[in-house]
């Protein structure tokens, strides 16, 4: 009893003298992070004239209000053909091949090509290098941010950078894999050239394509029901002759869950037939189809391919964490778990806000009609709402849905896999639109707006009246300053959100961030991407094996050594342990 | 209707030509030699055959005249990677010699069914476009090219820039007499920069034989997984029980009619020159990775 109120008597002291009457905790003062160096909004180098409404080969291309507008040289060559087009234009592309794609033979007499022989290859962005701690070739998605993909491309030419002294990929090597055009009724092979270092094939799915072609090969692409992968080095034409139209898709059934996922799939649409009717075949980067087909112009003023993908970084950084194609195997194919997989980035087009803005913007006039075909892609389901806006429902997974049955909504619900077609109708109506302005649309899944989880990022994009947009393609927001989404250092979690508002009432406390995480941003010698797995598990395991291997050895050695000088002075610790009184006990 | 027909059979004729073109896999070499001269000596032809950097008449400076003319061949593809365990493509030499100011002709054989590059950089660029030099087709193909090297002794990079193809093994170098810095991660001549990581080694698993049937699972699942640690752990045992007695015979011969501190000394010399020598082996290994 004494004893414990002595203790309560300490106690009290103790906290009289810590605690001086009067003085009250007071918080650390609001401090202010220094944001990064920003890229400007719209740093893509492209001449303005490519935006231009013009004819190039006699091929009318459209207007483009965007940042980064697709080469109209590109698109010539992608509606004529390679074959048909001057060595001129086919030398101002990014760099198309002379065969990528050959048109010929008007076997219906209607004015156009019914033969497409169009090839692709497969190519890895953001891959991995044993000579530099970066990747090769660059795709960004976002500022900083490189997962690694793997897409099918237009066949090309000469480097896969845009040059020496660029680690930046070629135009034509991105993500997604392009959206492919074709005639109804027309005799298309599709050619594709392996030169990536693992196993691929094409599934047309949802494209009319027989089982088996006519030689006898598979051409379904299924290694296991129609025909052995395609190895690289290999290639491996697929014949077709679709005989209805409609938004498909294809995709890579090799070790298909990891495969999609890595980038190997894109939209295949073919255009009802017409009379002097020339697709687009490809659409790079998906977004806007400058040169529409023939269907299409009937109905509609413009049309859009929205390609919605997500990404599981760890997934991407598997690519980039070694060079021998035998353990990347190993990683790809057994260690890695899709079951226990969360998804991280959300793609529209490839890009995340703020890249969305450059070249997946719907730009329209008022009382238009702007179709839209939209691929999901992602692993789990997409609820795309378009603010300000109801669209109708046209198709869904290319087919025609009875007029009567069509739906004007604003919530588009899609399947992994599915694809809508929509007619969106900027009639200021209060119900198909609610008049000019900025109106964002994205899917509503709420974790794709963030990239990583930190928003607004992730597929977000936004329908553009034209009045609202500069002429290179920046629109003209009324909101905050962008400025920080175009940063590093935002995506890394480095910036405080709301740190610029008011008074900075909501910045952070002294003393809990790093105030100038961007000091070293211009410094490119070790960039953050650098560590490429640096985020994920195995990236930790990795040391720990080794660490104990050393140890494993060491220790051995240890005990090696005292095993022999044990045997070896055997005699003399048997005679010291004989003179011990404790094992002498039992003796007596 | 007889329209129709007409398309259909057309059609038809077309599927089967398919059939030719996808049966079309033989190993004949497509040779393209019909190329179009583009000026800058950037030939090309329809097929994506390409010459960029032809130079058969200019002397680059510091050449009074051509030294010689040399040829060399090159076959590219999947085949010529076999010997690199872990590369995916791959050239059948990785390394050529020249004197300085020779005119060279590279005959480059692709064997694989997709595009391959025999592509040089750092050449002057006022003669060669970009400061390149490249050869690239389809395979099976062949093509050739000529250039004429420059005089001063440097070691150039040659590789296949389709996207992978030298990180997966299309790399190499031409050593223009007696050559400058070599290059990193060549196969068969020289490391990477960044070596890859292949984890703890694997044991492979015992057959067990059963001793009782009834003890004999539990043994199993216990016996079965041999971690990496153990093993690393073995063979550090049998060193230490080998490695013992060899050393202290060792050490006894060196010390015979030593005094206590000449022995104490020479161990510590010993020790000094280990610790030197460990140093210097991470320095060089932290030297490499901080050359690129």
């Amino acid at each position: 009893m004494p004893r414990h109120s002595l203790a309560i008597l300490l106690a009290s002291l103790f906290i009289t003298l810590s605690a001086p009457a009067g003085a009250v905790f007071k918080a650390p003062p609001t401090a202010k992070v220094e944001p990064g160096q920003a890229e400007p909004f719209c740093n893509s180098g492209a001449p303005p004239e490519w935006r231009q409404a013009q004819t190039i080969e006699g091929v009318t291309i459209q207007e483009s209000r965007s940042c980064n507008p697709d080469n109209p040289n590109d698109i010539a060559a992608f509606v004529k053909g390679t074959n048909n087009i001057s060595m001129e234009t086919l030398m101002d592309t990014s760099n198309v091949a002379a065969d990528t794609l050959t048109l010929t033979n008007d076997i219906d007499k209607d004015g156009d090509p019914d033969h497409y022989v169009i090839k692709l290859e497969i190519m890895e962005v953001n891959g991995h290098s044993p000579d530099f701690p970066g990747v090769v070739p660059t795709f960004d998605i976002a500022p900083g941010i490189q997962p690694s993909f793997w897409v099918f491309t237009p066949k090309s030419r000469d480097m896969s950078t845009r040059s020496f002294a660029s680690a930046e990929a070629n135009p034509l090597l991105r993500m997604p894999s392009p959206p492919i055009r074709v005639e109804q009724g027309d005799v298309v092979w599709l050619v594709v050239e392996n030169s990536h270092y693992f196993p691929h094939s094409i599934h047309l799915h949802g494209v009319d394509h027989p089982f088996m072609d006519h030689s006898g090969e598979g051409n379904d692409g299924v290694g296991q029901t129609s025909e052995m992968d395609i190895m690289p080095g290999q290639s491996k034409t697929y014949v077709i002759r679709p005989r209805q139209a409609g938004t498909m898709y294809y995709h890579c059934h090799v070790q298909p869950h990891t495969h999609i996922a890595m980038g190997l799939a894109g939209m295949f649409i073919v255009e009802e037939n017409r009379p002097n009717n020339w697709p687009q075949v490809f659409n790079i980067g998906a977004g806007q189809v400058r040169h529409p087909s023939a269907a299409v112009q009937e109905k509609f003023q413009q049309e859009y391919d929205l390609h919605y993908q997500s990404v599981d970084k760890e997934l991407h950084s598997i690519p980039q964490s070694a060079n021998d194609v035998r353990l990347v195997a190993k990683k790809m194919n057994q260690e890695y778990d899709m079951t226990d997989a969360t998804d991280d980035y959300y793609l529209l087009n490839g890009r995340a806000f703020p890249y969305t803005l450059r070249e997946s913007m719907i730009t329209v006039s008022p009382n238009e009609k702007t179709k839209i075909r939209i691929l999901n892609g992602h692993t789990e389901h997409l609820a795309l709402h378009i603010h300000g806006h109801k669209a109708t429902e046209t198709h869904y997974d290319g087919v025609p849905m009875n007029p009567a049955a069509q739906v004007t909504r604003d919530v588009y619900s899609m399947a992994p896999a599915q694809r809508l077609d929509l007619a969106l109708d900027t009639t200021n109506d209060g119900l198909h639109s609610f008049g000019s302005g900025l109106w964002m649309f994205h899917d509503h899944t709420e974790k794709a707006f963030t990239t990583d989880g930190m928003g607004e990022g992730g597929s977000i994009s936004l329908v553009a009246y034209k009045d609202y947009v500069e002429e290179n393609g920046t629109p003209k927001s009324h909101g905050m300053d962008l400025k920080p989404y175009f940063t590093k250092e935002f995506w890394q979690r480095k910036l405080p959100v709301w740190q610029d508002y008011m008074d900075g009432s909501l910045g952070p406390p002294a003393g809990t961030m790093d105030t100038k995480p961007g000091i070293n941003s211009g410094n490119e010698i070790v960039p953050p991407q650098a560590q490429p797995t640096g985020a994920t598990p195995s990236a930790g395991a990795v040391p720990s094996p080794s660490q104990d291997s050393g140890g494993g050895l060491f220790s051995g050695l240890l005990l090696g050594i005292a095993a022999y000088l044990l045997f070896q002075n055997r005699e003399k610790l048997l005679a010291l342990m004989g003179q011990l009184p404790l094992l002498n006990k039992p003796k007596q | 209707m007889d329209k129709l027909n007409r398309s259909l059979l057309g059609a038809a004729l077309f599927l089967t030509a398919g059939l030719g073109y996808t049966a079309e896999k033989s190993e004949t070499l497509v040779e393209h030699n019909m190329l179009m001269n583009h000026g800058g000596g950037h030939l090309m032809d329809m097929d994506g055959g390409m010459v960029m950097g032809q130079n058969k008449e200019t002397l680059p400076p510091g050449c009074g005249k051509i030294s010689g003319d040399e040829s060399i061949t090159v076959r590219a593809g999947h085949k010529y990677a076999k010997d690199y365990p872990g590369t995916m493509f791959g050239f059948d030499t990785h390394e050529w010699r020249v004197k300085p100011c020779t005119r060279l002709t590279v005959t480059f054989i692709n064997e694989d069914h997709i595009r391959h590059q025999w592509m040089m950089h750092g050449l002057p660029k006022f003669i060669y476009d970009k400061g390149m030099f490249h050869l690239e087709m389809t395979g099976p193909a062949k093509i050739t090219g000529t250039l004429i090297l420059p005089a001063e002794d440097r070691t150039y990079l040659v590789h296949c820039d389709i996207a992978q193809h030298m990180e997966k093994g299309m790399k190499g170098q031409l050593i223009v007499g007696k050559g400058s810095t070599p290059f990193p991660s060549i196969p068969g001549i020289s490391d990477f920069t960044i070596p890859d990581d292949y984890g703890p080694k694997v044991a492979d698993s015992v057959k067990l034989t059963p001793v009782a049937p009834v003890g004999s699972s539990a043994s199993a699942t216990t016996a079965n997984p041999p971690s990496s640690g153990n093993n690393t752990f073995l063979l550090g045992m049998i060193l230490g029980v080998i490695g013992t007695p060899l050393g202290i015979r060792y050490y006894r011969r060196r010390f015979e009619g030593m005094k206590g501190s000449q022995v104490f000394e020479l161990l510590l010399n010993d020790l000094r020159s280990t610790v030197d020598k460990v140093i210097g082996f991470l320095t060089t290994l932290g030297g490499g990775a901080g050359k690129k």
